[in-house]
């Protein structure tokens, strides 16, 4: 049995944390990395700085940037779609969470440097199996309409996410909180439906303030997925009250809906009573500027709004250009990838697709289609960014390959494949696959592109045979393949199916040493690579703006909006 | 002459029937997709057969078409998936603010292109003449996409004059309106200014507008009192279908400017697939183009002494 490892104040910590100073120390670990796994694993963010602080002999707290005092008071006006805000558990984007997440607030927190801190929970521990997670509740924290927040809460919205009557898209970010039942039904050919329901006793409560899960497998992120966005912690009696967040907005959060009109605007006032650090900004308001991009950086240029949710690349000269605007950055591990289904023809073949492979250059198509702005793919879907990232060779352009691969498998004089486009995150896409349609030509492969509207895309994604996907950010590499390459996953777009491949990546997801994890992925890596379902032209960065008076803003990877740090010039 | 009325009322309330079923066909023959887009991705099977149930959808069709009819007429579009009111809530706002455009551009375009127009055509082949013409054909073959960003690019970030979008978050303002405007009037006059100058030319060309002349009329009194009446027919009938055109005519430049206008509705509606609206938007759109027809068929008949029923 592993020795009991407590720290000063008697909290026990994690046996693994005394190994993870000790790869600091010999630098297999960066700080990064160090404080992102300490935190995990319940060490308080505070505690995690000090001992990577102590390891390094860096100080403990960084020296402030601009030595300008925030100021109080000013109100934050925001170009950002205004969506329904009825229901946290079933919010469906991140513009809806924006809002919301000024009134509703969760668990835990993933900051824009991708570290995660306690929250409404004042810390965690995990079990050395990572199956039972102890959430220790903050105390003295109120809701808006007087009551205390308490374990009761949470109990009630984990099971409310993992009822399938909800129907919350928690219920598979939570899959190892829920289990399969046969709901007693035949469908029309006679199989039994089956349904979904909370396992028995996954969710329990300690004492007043204390929660502890009990996962049917291992999991590694639960701090993290409980800060996405669908996660926001309702009040007990939401559902006894109407249901209906816009219309009875009781949360723990520093601000109150003063209005909320959909496609029109939102405005949050500062309240009175909140738990956390007063916040500078007396009121954000959201300003719903249609759909159309360009115009929502001609409302930041005529100042009509302080800041806006995003732009696109081809608006970065623009975007710079502007006086008294500020251009953030964020690198994340957003992507599209041009995915064909191993089922179908003519990509049942091996040699098809890693001869459409062997067409592309990576680098080039970043530089054509985004700018150089973020990172080359490398076509197995783990980012850079991502701690269990492992170096593979880079890949390179090899017509001769392409060539002999087509001929070998019976198309000596070349192929047609055409690729459903749907810009869903952008025109780069089209651009991406433009230029790759050309890099195809001398293998012979004519790459028909079919550009169809986003909507029209979301309901061919998982069905067409070639398409290109966007994927959005994880903060984990594994949390990406186990969601869109492990056999039969309901978003496994390329139908990809290899055991090999689900028996890496098992083992690689029950590792918590990133180093061991990273040697897994080695091999988790190369066999998607190499099995070319999945061909990824560049990991992108994002862009957001602000005007110049904008202080103590930084763009999150996955645009979640937190305003409490913000303060106006 | 209350035949004719009758008949194109006919037509009208004909067209509107049709489009209606068709409508009807495309949105909702399916209905498990229905219950998709309304209870979103991850309902389950169960949820959406309840929904269905409850909202009558397993009903034959013919009795789902009329009863959605139904309360169509009396004004029951549905609840809107995206904005969780009923759709009318919405619609009726958003359709008075692209009014208020649409009327903001017609004060302009009107007074403008009448005018342009009497000068062009009084004297056909005049400098005058040549130089209106031109002018009206350039403007009018900038579609409006190119010339918002233009008008955008000056008026907005190098001049720094005017606000880039027109959301009016902050209560109605005219500054805010100043741009739409500004597109809709540069493309739409210079049609309207054509026709009214080749209506004009023609009547200049008539014999009775010689013989005023000739019989040593004043030169001003030969176009008020002669040559006008009779050359604003046509423009008449090319304004009426302006409204028309302004219904549609507007989802570029609302979008491009953020106006909480129809367009924009509209736009967004087919976008996030909320069918309720959609269908709502797509029959005032309807009701639109062929109730100004009829009108303007009506008043030409009015205005065109030719044109008489017995």
């Amino acid at each position: 049995m592993k020795k009991e490892i407590k720290d000063e104040n008697g909290k026990r910590v994690h046996p693994y944390v005394p190994e993870l100073c000790e790869q600091l120390r010999k630098g297999e670990l960066d700080r990064r990395e160090f404080l992102r796994t300490a935190t995990l694993l319940g060490v308080s963010a505070g505690a995690a700085y000090g001992m990577a602080g102590k390891i390094l002999g860096e100080p403990m707290v960084k020296e402030a940037a601009a030595a300008e005092d925030p100021k109080m008071g000013g109100t934050l006006r925001w170009g950002m779609q205004v969506q329904e805000m009825t229901d946290p558990a079933k919010f469906d984007w991140t513009e809806k969470s924006n809002v919301a997440r000024h009134i509703v607030e969760y668990l835990c927190r993933t900051g824009s440097d991708n570290i995660t801190r306690p929250y409404l929970a004042e810390g965690w521990e995990a079990s050395d199996d990572l199956k039972t997670w102890t959430f220790k509740l903050r105390k003295g924290v109120k809701w808006s309409n007087g009551d205390d927040f308490n374990a009761d809460d949470v109990v009630f919205n984990f099971t409310r996410w993992l009822d399938p009557k909800t129907g919350s898209s928690n219920i598979g970010l939570f899959a190892s909180m829920v289990e399969e039942i046969d709901t007693g039904k035949k469908d029309d050919k006679g199989n039994a439906v089956m349904g979904k329901r909370m396992t028995a006793g996954a969710v329990e409560k300690i004492d007043s303030h204390t929660v502890r899960l009990n996962l049917n497998s291992a999991v590694l992120s639960m701090p993290e997925n409980l800060y996405n966005y669908p996660t926001a912690i309702v009040h007990r009696r939401f559902e006894a009250e109407g249901g209906d967040l816009s219309k009875n907005p009781v949360g723990t959060g520093a601000y109150a809906l003063a209005e909320h009109r959909v496609g029109d605007k939102a405005v949050l006032k500062r309240r009175d009573g909140y738990w956390g650090k007063k916040p500078f900004l007396d009121e954000i308001v959201y300003v719903d500027l249609g759909e159309d991009r360009a115009a929502w950086l001609a409302a930041l240029a005529s100042k009509q709004v302080d800041g806006i949710y995003q732009f696109d690349v081809n608006q970065l000269d623009m975007a710079e250009r502007l006086p008294g605007v500020v251009v953030h950055t964020a690198t994340t591990a957003q992507t599209a990838i041009a995915r064909m289904q191993m089922d179908k023809a003519p990509f049942d073949d091996k040699r098809i697709r890693q001869a459409v492979q062997a067409c592309m250059d990576h680098e080039k198509l970043l530089q054509l289609a985004y700018r150089g702005k973020g990172a080359p793919g490398e076509d197995h879907h783990v980012s850079p960014i991502h701690p269990e990232y492992a170096k593979l060779p880079v890949q390179k352009q090899d017509y001769a390959k392409a060539k002999k691969l087509l001929a070998d498998a019976g198309h000596p004089n070349g192929i047609q494949i055409t690729i459903d486009v749907g810009n869903t995150s952008g025109k780069w896409e089209l651009d991406a696959m433009q230029a790759f349609r050309e890099q195809c030509k001398p293998a012979g492969i004519d790459l028909v592109l079919n550009v169809m509207p986003s909507s029209q895309y979301w309901e061919v994604w998982d069905k067409t045979p070639f398409g290109f996907t966007s994927w959005t950010h994880r903060p984990l590499g594994v949390m990406v393949l186990n969601l869109g390459y492990r056999s039969g996953v309901p978003w496994n777009e390329s139908h990809y199916n290899n055991p090999a491949f689900d028996k890496a990546l098992d083992e690689a997801s029950a590792i918590l040493d990133v180093n061991e994890r990273r040697k897994k992925m080695e091999t988790v890596q190369s066999i998607l690579q190499d099995d070319a379902v999945a061909l990824q032209p560049l990991w992108r960065a994002v862009f957001t703006a602000t005007s110049d008076k904008v202080k103590g803003y930084s763009t999150h990877p996955t645009f979640y909006h937190q305003f409490n740090e913000v303060w106006l010039a | 002459m209350l035949i004719f009325m009758v008949r194109r009322f006919g037509t009208m309330v004909l067209t509107m029937v049709v489009v209606s079923l068709l409508l009807f066909l495309l949105l909702e023959i399916n209905i498990g997709s229905v219950a998709i887009k309304v209870l979103g991705p991850y309902s389950s099977e169960e949820q959406r057969n309840i929904w269905l149930e409850a909202n009558g959808y397993f009903e034959p069709f013919y009795i789902r078409y009329f009863s959605w009819l139904g309360n169509f007429i009396t004004g029951d579009f549905g609840d809107s998936i995206r904005f969780k009111v009923p759709v009318g809530e919405i619609l009726w706002p958003r359709l008075a603010n692209t009014g208020i455009l649409g009327l903001a551009t017609m004060l302009v375009v009107i007074p403008l292109s009448l005018v342009l127009g009497v000068l062009a055509g009084m004297k056909e082949g005049s400098n005058l003449d040549r130089g209106i013409s031109v002018g009206s054909i350039v403007t009018t073959s900038i579609p409006e996409f190119a010339s918002a960003p233009l008008l955008s690019a000056i008026f907005v970030f190098y001049l720094d004059w005017l606000p880039g979008t027109s959301s009016m978050a902050s209560g109605f303002s005219l500054v805010q309106l100043v741009l739409p405007a500004m597109v809709l009037v540069l493309y739409d006059f210079g049609y309207v200014t054509r026709m009214t100058r080749a209506s004009m030319a023609e009547v200049m060309m008539t014999h009775y507008i010689r013989t005023a002349v000739l019989k040593g009329l004043p030169y001003k009194t030969v176009i008020t009192r002669h040559a006008l009446r009779n050359a604003l027919i046509a423009p008449f009938t090319v304004i009426m279908l302006q409204i028309n055109w302004l219904l549609s005519g507007v989802i570029v430049v609302e979008f491009f400017f953020a106006y909480k206008g129809f367009g924009a509705l509209l736009l967004e509606a087919s976008l996030t697939k909320d069918i309720f609206m959609i269908e709502a938007c797509a029959m005032v759109a309807v009701f639109v183009a062929v109730a100004t027809q009829t009108i303007a068929d009506v008043g030409y008949t009015y205005l065109n002494p030719r044109i008489r029923f017995a």
